[in-house]
C-alpha cells in the first residue's frame, strides 16, 4: 500500500480572522514497510499532516492518494480507509469510554460491522500484541488502570482494526521510562511484522533507533526528507530549526571538533563504538 | 470539524467600540433593549436600526457577522410571526380561514414583533462581538458588586463565568480531538436516525466529561496553590475607568431613546 501526498495544503478556519495555514504544499510518498519518523518543532504541522493520512482532515488544496486513488473522491469508502490506516492520537487514553476493556477495544471492529466471533478474536489478538492478559483485563474498567496500561488498551483499540499503516502521534509522550521502552518495542515489533509505521516524535534518540526514513517539517513545509543517516549529517541545520540530534550524533560531532578523525554523521551507538575502536587500533599500529 | 464553530464569537479587531468600558456597553445594551421595547410603531424602529448600523460600522465588524447572529433564532422568529398572524384579533379582515382570521392589525403586529426580535439579537450580538468574554464578565462583576453587600456572590459568579468561558475553546478542541480519534476507529457521527446519532455521542461524551472533571480538579488545585481565596481584599490588574468615548456612547444612547419616544408620540 502506497500513500502519496500531492501538493497538500491545509488552512484552518479559512476566511475567518482566525485563519492559519498549518501545512503548505506538502509532497511525499510512503511505501509499504517503511518506518517513517515525522519530526519538527511544535506547530510545524506534523499533527495536521498525520490527520490527512486517514482522511480526518480534508486538504484545502492538493490530494492525498492511497494506491493511486484520491481518498476524497466520492467513490472512496471512508470505512475501508479508516480500517487500512490506524491513527493513534497523542494521549490516546483520553478517548477510552466503555465500561470494560473488552468493549472498548471491540468498538472499532464493531463499527466495521464484524461478527461477534471475529470481534472477540480481534480483541484477544490486540490485547496479546500490547502485552496485556485477556482474562485478567477483559472485565476491568479502563478507568481503573494505570497510565501505561490505559495507553496500551487505547493502542489495542486501534490495532483491533488490523491496520496496514499505523500513524502514531508521540506514542511515548508522558510515559515512565519502562512503559516508554515497552511502547517503542511494541511499535518495533509491529513494524517487523509488516505494518507500515508513521511516527511523530520529539525524541531524536527514538528516531535514530527505529526509523528507516525521516521527514523534517518546518513551518508547515517539508524541510528535509531522507534516511536517518542523511538527516543527522546536517546536525547544524536541525539545531537551527530548534531540533535536537541524537546523543550519539552530538557526541560524535563533539569528538570531531576535538580533532578526532571520525567520519561525519554517525548516529548509532554501535557505529560510533566501531569507529572509535578502529581509530584506537589504528593509533596503536601507528605507534608500534 | 467543531473547531469551525464560532462560539463566544468575539471578533478581534481594534475599534472605538471595542475599547469602550464593558460596564458602559452592558448598560447601553440594557438601554437599547428598553428602547426597542418602547418603540410602539414601525417608524420608531428606524432610529434604532440606524443606530445599530452606524455602531456596527464604527466597530469594524462586518455587518453580515451581525446578521449571522440572527440565523440560529430564525425558527423562533418565524414561529412568533406565524402565531401572531393567525391568532391576534383585529378588525380589518384580509382572509378568513374559518378557524382563524388574518387581519391587518395582526400582520402589522407580527412584523413589529419580528423586527423587535431581530433588533434585540443584533444589539446583543454587537456586544459579544466587540467585547472579549473575560472583559465582559469583568464588567458584569463590577456592575453587580454593589449587590454583594446584601449577600449576592458577585465575585464568585464572575469567576465561574470567566472560567466557563475560558474553557469553552479548550473543551471544543478536546471534543474535536476525541471525535477524530473515535472516527479513526470507524465511529460514525453523521448518519443514522436520531436514536442512532444520540447513541453515537456516548463515545464522545464520556471521555469529554472525564477530561472536564480532571481539568476542573487540576484548576482548583492550581488556583489554591496560588493562594486564591475568593473575592475579599482582591485588587485588580486592569482597573476600569470611564473615558471620553464612554460618555459619548452614553450620550448617543440618550439621543436614541429620545428619538424613539418622540417618534412613538407622533
Amino acid at each position: 500500500m502506497q500513500i502519496e501526498f500531492k501538493g497538500v495544503t491545509h488552512t484552518y478556519q479559512e476566511g475567518s480572522p482566525f485563519q492559519s495555514t498549518a501545512i503548505r504544499d506538502v509532497n511525499f510518498t510512503v511505501s509499504s514497510g517503511e518506518f517513517l519518523a515525522l519530526i519538527g518543532h511544535t506547530g510545524s504541522g506534523k499533527s495536521t499532516l498525520a490527520q490527512h493520512i486517514n482522511g480526518l482532515l480534508r486538504p484545502t488544496s492538493g490530494q492525498v492518494l492511497i494506491d493511486g486513488e484520491d481518498i476524497h473522491s466520492s467513490g472512496y469508502s471512508k470505512k475501508t480507509l479508516r480500517q487500512k490506516v490506524g491513527l493513534v492520537f497523542q494521549y490516546p487514553e483520553h478517548q477510552l469510554f466503555e465500561e470494560t476493556v473488552e468493549k472498548d477495544i471491540g468498538f472499532g471492529p464493531r463499527n466495521l460491522g464484524l461478527s461477534e466471533d471475529e470481534i472477540l478474536e480481534r480483541v484477544q489478538e490486540a490485547l496479546r500484541k500490547v502485552g496485556l492478559a485477556y482474562d485478567e483485563f477483559r472485565e476491568k474498567s479502563p478507568f481503573e488502570l494505570s497510565g501505561g496500561q490505559m495507553r496500551r488498551v487505547a493502542m489495542a483499540g486501534v490495532l483491533a482494526m488490523r491496520p496496514e499503516v499505523l500513524v502514531l502521534d508521540e506514542p511515548a509522550a508522558g510515559l515512565d521510562p519502562m512503559s516508554r521502552e515497552d511502547m517503542l518495542q511494541l511499535i518495533r515489533s509491529l513494524h517487523e511484522s509488516g505494518t507500515t509505521i508513521i511516527m511523530i516524535s520529539h525524541s531524536m534518540d527514538d528516531v535514530a533507533r527505529f526509523a528507516t526514513r525521516v521527514l523534517v517539517m518546518k513551518k508547515g513545509t517539508v524541510a528535509m526528507d531522507g534516511t536517518p543517516a542523511d538527516i543527522f549529517l546536517h546536525a547544524d541545520q536541525l539545531e537551527e530549526m530548534g531540533l535536537d540530534v541524537p546523543v550519539i550524533c552530538r557526541m560524535n560531532n563533539d569528538l570531531r571538533r576535538l580533532g578526532l578523525p571520525l567520519p561525519e554523521g554517525i548516529y548509532e551507538e554501535d557505529a560510533l563504538f566501531t569507529a572509535l575502536m578502529q581509530l584506537w587500533k589504528g593509533g596503536e599500529n601507528h605507534a608500534s | 470539524m467543531l473547531r469551525d464553530m464560532t462560539l463566544g464569537q468575539y471578533y478581534p479587531v481594534k475599534s472605538p467600540v471595542h475599547s469602550l468600558d464593558p460596564r458602559v456597553k452592558i448598560l447601553l445594551l440594557i438601554a437599547a433593549i428598553v428602547a426597542v421595547f418602547m418603540a410602539g410603531n414601525m417608524l420608531a424602529f428606524l432610529p434604532a436600526a440606524v443606530y445599530i448600523f452606524f455602531a456596527c460600522r464604527l466597530s469594524n465588524v462586518p455587518f453580515n457577522m451581525l446578521l449571522k447572529g440572527i440565523k440560529p433564532l430564525r425558527f423562533i422568529i418565524i414561529f412568533t410571526v406565524v402565531l401572531n398572524i393567525f391568532f391576534l384579533p383585529g378588525e380589518k379582515v384580509w382572509l378568513d380561514l374559518g378557524f382563524a382570521k388574518i387581519t391587518q392589525e395582526a400582520v402589522m403586529t407580527a412584523i413589529l414583533y419580528a423586527l423587535r426580535l431581530v433588533l434585540l439579537v443584533m444589539f446583543s450580538s454587537l456586544l459579544t462581538l466587540t467585547t472579549a468574554p473575560v472583559t465582559l464578565t469583568d464588567g458584569l462583576e463590577r456592575l453587580l458588586s454593589p449587590l454583594s453587600k446584601i449577600g449576592f456572590p458577585a465575585h464568585e459568579m464572575a469567576m465561574m463565568m470567566t472560567i466557563a468561558l475560558r474553557f469553552i475553546p479548550t473543551l471544543l478542541e478536546e471534543a474535536d480531538k476525541i471525535m477524530k480519534a473515535q472516527s479513526a476507529r470507524g465511529a460514525d457521527f453523521e448518519s443514522g436516525n436520531l436514536m442512532a446519532r444520540a447513541k453515537a455521542m456516548v463515545p464522545l461524551l464520556v471521555p469529554l466529561f472525564v477530561s472536564a472533571f480532571r481539568r476542573a480538579g487540576d484548576l482548583a488545585m492550581a488556583m489554591e496553590a496560588r493562594c486564591y481565596h475568593g473575592g475579599k481584599g482582591r485588587t485588580r490588574l486592569h482597573v476600569l475607568k470611564m473615558h471620553k468615548n464612554d460618555w459619548l456612547a452614553i450620550l448617543s444612547m440618550a439621543v436614541l431613546i429620545a428619538c424613539v419616544i418622540l417618534i412613538g408620540r407622533l
